[in-house]
């Protein structure tokens, strides 16, 4: 069963339209949301919570989120980029306020992330590091015994020691306690770490949907001396570099000369891939 | 919605709405328009729906596992329960100065006594506050101001109505005016009607309000 399944997400706002998302998240597996700034992750992410009024549909664990609403939420665990909330009130008045909304609330498990993760409840939330309101999110999303947790740019804003040590976390979590995660972030390099699978979105559109290593062995990244190279090679999003120019190939570098064939990550594939996506854009509305 | 409630009083109650509560000692004041009592209420209603915008508490509710139509109504239901407070708290001031004051010192010369009939007044501008503020409010929960300076300045002019009425009608410069213990049997309609207007206003804002948020991204 998967844990999350995402049909035909749309929602139309005057600049930008989140069309037609659909996508799973599959039971014990970390998922990574990517896409550039704007491309639509978070308007994906607020969809699925119902925080907007998208059209399409939404089930956990196989329960329709619009019929099933308060069971769904509970199975839910929500991180967003840090604890933005009640900066002026203490980790324990917003403990005393959230845990009666679940039945299933441990609360020692609760303290017992609270010491892992050194945090003293008597601090005001604007006390906090960014790292800190992270893992105080995460800390009341795992104390209900979330089965999803669903993550916008949690990382964004940390060190790389923070991140190192929060992907840890996330892991640890998937391995022992089996949750699913669905990890929206465009720091890609916390991914190639801890992601299964990959959920690539453009422009408000799903561009790839699929296992981490099978998006990276899809494409090679290939550097060419000359423009004429590129374009014979019929590489995807050529762009200009350093020592010449760059682009993706896909399938086809088999009796490929002059090239320099190298290992794609998932950020060379977002550069390349949005670099095509726009170029085709343009060339539809030339 | 007991758990939504307990976390509006928990995390979004600003400070002043106590504060505001104490100043139904107001009563105590000689001339004074005691129906401004009921304004520093639907002020402490602004600062709180400030402090929630502040906060970021309706889109952390509205992760929490509760129906979207609950958010509103329960932040209402704690208004209601505050605006009754005030209610009951001038009902009890202008009960005791009726006891303790002298009638000269207890008549109202600037507008309506502190009797049944200024909780009554107090109540149609509460519903009308409620009416006013909420919908829209609800609408657009980041656009506080607009909301609230509306409905202050149709709260003002209801204010100015009911002491123009105090000085130009003998219903409410004589029959309504003064102890409770006159003309008791008026009073008591226009305390019912009051709390009637309130009723029925504050059960459409609800109903609108409720309608509105369904439509809000967050």
């Amino acid at each position: 069963m998967n844990a999350l399944e995402v049909k035909e997400l749309k929602k139309v706002y005057p600049e930008f339209t989140l069309d037609k998302v659909s996508f799973c998240v599959k039971q014990g597996h970390i998922s990574g949301l990517i896409g550039r700034n704007g491309a639509g992750k978070s308007t994906t992410i607020k969809g699925i919570l119902r925080l907007i009024n998208a059209e399409g549909c939404v089930s956990v664990f196989g329960k329709d989120f619009l019929r099933e609403e308060m069971a769904v939420k509970q199975m839910i665990g929500y991180v967003g980029g840090g604890f933005r909330y009640y900066p002026m009130n203490t980790l324990a008045a917003i403990r005393k306020a959230y845990a009666p909304f679940y039945p299933t609330w441990n609360q020692s498990r609760y303290e017992k992330f609270l010491s892992q993760f050194e945090l003293i409840e008597s601090k005001k939330v604007k006390e906090l590091s960014e790292g800190m309101k992270v893992k105080f999110a995460l800390a009341l999303a795992l104390s209900h015994g979330a089965k999803l947790l669903i993550m916008d740019e949690p990382t964004s804003g940390l060190d790389p020691l923070s991140r190192e040590e929060f992907c840890d976390i996330i892991l640890q979590l998937v391995r022992e306690e089996g949750v699913s995660v669905l990890f929206s972030t465009h720091i890609t390099s916390d991914l190639m770490r801890i992601a299964d699978d990959i959920v690539y979105i453009s422009q408000g559109k799903i561009l790839a949907a699929c296992p981490l290593k099978e998006l990276l062995n899809k494409y090679k990244l290939a550097q060419f001396a000359t423009l004429e190279d590129a374009t014979a090679a019929k590489a995807i999003g050529v762009k200009s570099v350093k020592d010449g120019f760059e682009g993706l190939l896909c399938d086809n570098i088999k009796g490929l000369k002059n090239a320099t064939i190298i290992e794609a990550t998932i950020d060379s594939i977002m550069v390349h891939l949005e670099k095509a996506n726009k170029e085709g854009i343009y060339a539809k509305s030339n | 919605m007991l758990n939504l409630i307990k976390k509006e009083m928990r995390l979004c109650l600003h400070p002043t709405v106590f504060i505001f509560l104490s100043f139904a000692v107001l009563v105590f004041v000689p001339s004074y328009p005691y129906e401004v009592i009921f304004f520093f209420s639907c002020l402490s209603v602004f600062f709180s729906c400030m402090m929630t915008r502040e906060n970021g508490d309706i889109p952390f509710t509205c992760t929490l596992p509760v129906k979207k139509e609950q958010i509103p109504l329960a932040k209402m239901l704690v208004v209601f329960g505050l605006q009754c407070i005030i209610m009951l708290l001038v009902g009890i001031m202008g009960a005791i100065k009726g006891a303790i004051f002298p009638i000269e010192q207890y008549f109202n010369y600037s507008g309506i006594s502190a009797n049944l009939v200024l909780i009554g007044n107090g109540a149609i501008l509460l519903g009308i506050f409620n009416l006013g503020f909420f919908p829209c409010y609800f609408k657009k929960p980041d656009k506080i101001g607009v909301p609230f300076i509306i409905s202050a300045i149709v709260i003002f002019l209801l204010i100015s109505i009911f002491i123009v009425l105090r000085w130009v009608t003998p219903l409410y410069s004589t029959t309504l005016n003064g102890l409770n213990s006159e003309n008791t049997g008026a009073k008591l309609v226009a305390l019912v009607i009051g709390i009637a207007v309130y009723v029925v206003l504050s059960a459409v804002s609800c109903k609108l309000s409720m309608k509105h948020f369904q439509r809000v991204d967050l």
